[in-house]
């Protein structure tokens, strides 16, 4: 039997870990060993199957995201997580490179997870990305941009994919390995686990390609019921850190609607605030196939939650943070399925737009008309598909790979 | 032949690095495995050619608001995420099976209590090493940091309680026995190694301790020579962060003599713009020998390492110490009659009025010497051999 190392190198909050560990525990069932290599571990604690993995430390560098602009290109993510200093992307493939050597991987499965790829390839280890659109670049040179709220001069994608190249080749050559030509090079894995729909890319620059279908997991979390009452039904998961938090509970609080609200570490006097008999809130994940069955609207920040909503018919009210929220809330609205507001909206609007989104038909149209695009969709069958072909990389064949090389 | 792991969680600059590596050498010539868990990688990637593997070691996130001024060892723990029983008990599995995985034999921590309570879970035994700063003499509960700001013993007790309570908590989240009944097993090591000397132990000095001695990177830094003989020669190692540090330099120009400033940290324009005929300011790490030994008056923050460098070369100091653990040195410093110094809440006095002064202090000046000349002969690579011996002695069996 195989082992299978999974990294998250990137990103943050429970996706990450809920994703892998829910592909990880059915390979275990088939008797592989699983190591997890991850950015953050206390969000294993929450997942008691990973305590039959192996736990390591994702190697990451002690600032991050301090350049200057906003990253425009994977170049400039790559530039924000230590691949602007030579010596600093040495320490950390080193270390990649260390703990792959000991724990001896047969594949290595990247979930936004760069610096794994890179040793993965040094080392000659087969590979695959599994994660959402943003997460695995298209494969082309220089690395192409995502953003388009405003314009970004090619020289700028070209300069910094160019510094990001060189940084990788001098730490490639640090320890002894040959270079690469072409960023995206790092990026060639033997499979990619796209794990989201065309509509929905984050890029929409991307050559053809084939996709995997969305990854968030809607069947663990928190058993809740909707309140009882007449109200429209809204799902709230936000970050107590969101900009018009406040803002949101005032209209929550205002209005005739049923909530059920996720809002991690929400202190006690906002959370006393938006408490209501017609309005739950919840101090963990919610488990939300049955919840989001009965959903008229979902408030999120725009992330794979939304998406995986979508898939039910749900339309969304996003407030992205991140970039990869915003391009995820972009694409979320033009299915038509979603409005979203910026981080800096007014007050008025942010007030106005649970009931704008309510009392525009199109938008649950269109999420509904989404939902049955992909009614054959199940997560399961995708589950069982990617072991399939993890098995099969696995697996040399007289034409696969080992025979190729 | 066996296997060291050598462990570095927290604590900025470059002295942790500057301990372990050489000692990692050292273990390496007697025929051991090195092998370095640090939370801060970049500091080793110059050292990829010499072909010792190394680990991340887990973070932790820190909490929310955190208190600029902790009073004991334990408060800081709690201030870097110890008070969050489930973010310890991610680290501790990241730590448990990074133990699993590479086998050491043993381990030295370096400001490491998470590898020092990972050890703990599986009996590997351990060796703490430091320069005394990590390595709080074992009272309960911990001492103040502060001595000199009176703290209720009550405050320092539930300090250690609260840090203790969440580290039983995370041994009980992954089923491990025998969580710690005293703050100080946090720091301490089944044994341990102040690789200092007595007179910079932040916490000294200590009844019944053996100093094996400060130890340095011997390589590294850039030549420079004094130019000519003018008197007094004022070296200077200071970050430019330092609010007082452009105050420092103007006074500089003003004293006869010369200066040589090391500032790691400014652009080479901004030397240039700060450097004269007789003031150098020079925007790297300078090799010291030949230069510390002719100087009349050294002037730092009181970092260990530039510290115990002043302190053999015999100079008198003049210290500006940025924060606590530098402060507790310079006190030290102060009452072996070796140096001057003005303490972060101090307001800062008229520079060149005070370093005339210090320069012209024959009572610093003799006990820098006396002080220089009681470790004369003190060799930084016979202490990294001698602090890798007494590590290899501490292997089991």
């Amino acid at each position: 039997m195989a082992r299978i190392a999974f990294a998250w190198e990137l990103g943050g909050e429970f996706g990450h870990a809920m994703a892998c560990s829910w592909l990880a525990r059915a390979l275990q069932l088939r008797g592989h060993s699983i190591a997890f290599v991850f950015r953050e571990l206390r969000q294993l604690m929450a997942l008691p199957e990973t305590a039959a993995f192996d736990t390591f430390q994702a190697p990451r560098p002690m600032r991050e995201g301090v350049a200057g602009a906003p990253p425009a290109s994977y170049a400039d993510i790559l530039l924000g997580a230590g691949y602007a200093d030579a010596e600093e992307l040495t320490a950390l493939l080193v270390a990649w490179r260390s703990l792959l050597r000991n724990w001896r991987p047969d594949i290595v499965i990247a979930d936004f997870a760069p610096t794994a790829l890179l040793a993965a390839r040094s080392l000659a280890l087969p590979r695959a990305t599994f994660g959402n659109g943003f997460f695995t670049p298209p494969p082309l040179s220089p690395l192409p941009a995502f953003r388009y709220d405003e314009a970004v001069p090619p020289q700028r994608i070209a300069a910094s994919d160019a510094k990001a190249l060189a940084c990788v080749n001098a730490a490639l050559a640090a320890v002894g390995e040959p270079p690469l030509a072409r960023l995206a090079e790092q990026f060639e894995a033997d499979e990619h686990f796209l794990c989201t729909f065309p509509e929905l890319d984050q890029y929409q620059n991307r050559p053809a390609t084939g996709y995997w279908g969305p990854r968030f997991r809607f069947d663990r979390g928190l058993d809740v019921e909707w309140p009882v009452g007449q109200g429209k039904r809204l799902f709230v998961y936000v970050k107590r850190t969101m900009p018009q938090l406040d803002l949101l509970i005032e209209s929550l609080a205002r209005s005739p609607h049923r909530v059920i609200a996720f809002i991690p570490d929400l202190d006690e006097a906002r959370r006393a605030r938006l408490a209501a008999k017609s309005r739950v809130v919840v101090d963990r994940p919610v488990r939300l196939d049955r919840v989001v069955r009965h959903c008229d609207l979902m408030i999120c920040h725009g992330g794979e939650i939304g998406t995986g909503a979508l898939l039910y018919g749900v339309p969304q009210l996003a407030f992205p943070i991140t970039y990869e929220q915003f391009l995820t809330a972009r694409r979320m609205e033009q299915v038509g399925a979603a409005a979203w507001l910026a981080p800096g909206a007014a007050a008025r609007d942010v007030a106005g737009a649970i009931d704008f989104v309510l009392g525009e038909p199109r938008f649950a149209a269109a999420a509904k008309a989404f939902a049955r695009r992909y009614a054959a969709f199940s997560p399961e069958e995708q589950r069982r598909r990617i072991i399939q072909r993890i098995e099969a990389i696995l697996t040399p064949s007289p034409t696969g790979r080992e025979a190729s090389q | 032949m066996a296997r060291i792991l050598c462990a570095w969680e927290f604590g900025g600059d470059l002295g942790h690095i500057r301990r372990l590596l050489p000692i990692a050498r050292e273990l390496r010539r007697l025929g051991h495995e090195a092998a370095f868990v640090f939370l801060d990688l970049a500091r080793l990637g110059p050292y990829a050619a010499e072909g010792f593997e190394w680990f991340q070691a887990p973070h932790m996130r820190l909490p929310p608001k955190q208190n600029p001024s902790p009073l004991s060892p334990s408060d800081v723990l709690l201030n870097l995420g110890y008070a969050d029983a489930a973010g310890l008990a991610g680290a501790l599995m990241g730590w448990r099976s990074l133990f699993g995985l590479w086998q050491p034999d043993l381990v030295v921590c370096d400001y490491a209590p998470g590898a020092l309570l990972a050890a703990r879970m599986r009996a590997t035994p351990t060796v703490a090493v430091g320069n005394g700063f990590s390595l709080p003499p074992p009272a309960a509960p911990l001492e103040a940091y502060r001595p000199w700001n009176p703290v209720e013993a009550n405050v320092l007790q539930r300090l250690d309680e609260k840090l203790l309570a969440t580290v039983a908590k995370a041994f009980e989240m992954l089923r491990a026995g025998s969580p710690p009944r005293a703050a100080h097993e946090l720091f301490a090591g089944d044994s341990h190694l102040l690789c200092n000397f007595a007179e910079l132990d932040p916490f000294g000095p200590r009844e019944g301790v053996e100093y094996s001695g400060p130890l340095a990177d011997s390589v590294s830094g850039r030549d420079v020579a004094w130019k000519a003989e003018e008197h007094p020669r004022i070296f200077a190692y200071l970050k430019p962060r330092d609010p007082r540090f452009a105050a420092i330099v103007a006074a500089l120009r003003k004293i006869a003599g010369e200066a040589l400033v090391a500032a790691p940290g400014l652009t080479d324009a901004q030397a240039a713009e700060l450097s004269s005929d007789r003031v150098r300011v020079l925007p790297d790490a300078l090799k010291l020998d030949g230069i510390l030994d002719s100087a009349d008056l050294c002037i730092s923050h009181a970092g260990p390492g530039f510290a115990a460098r002043s302190l053999l070369a015999g100079v008198p100091l003049a210290l500006v110490p940025m924060q606590l653990e530098q402060f507790r040195i310079a006190r030290r410093l102060e009452a072996a009659g070796a140096a001057a110094m003005i303490s972060p809440d101090d307001p800062p006095p008229d520079f060149a009025t005070w370093l005339t002064d210090i320069a012209a202090r024959s009572d610093l000046r003799e006990g820098a010497r006396a002080l220089g000349h009681a470790h004369r002969g003190y060799d930084f690579d016979q202490a990294a051999a001698r602090a890798a011996q007494r590590i290899a002695a501490a292997l089991p069996g």
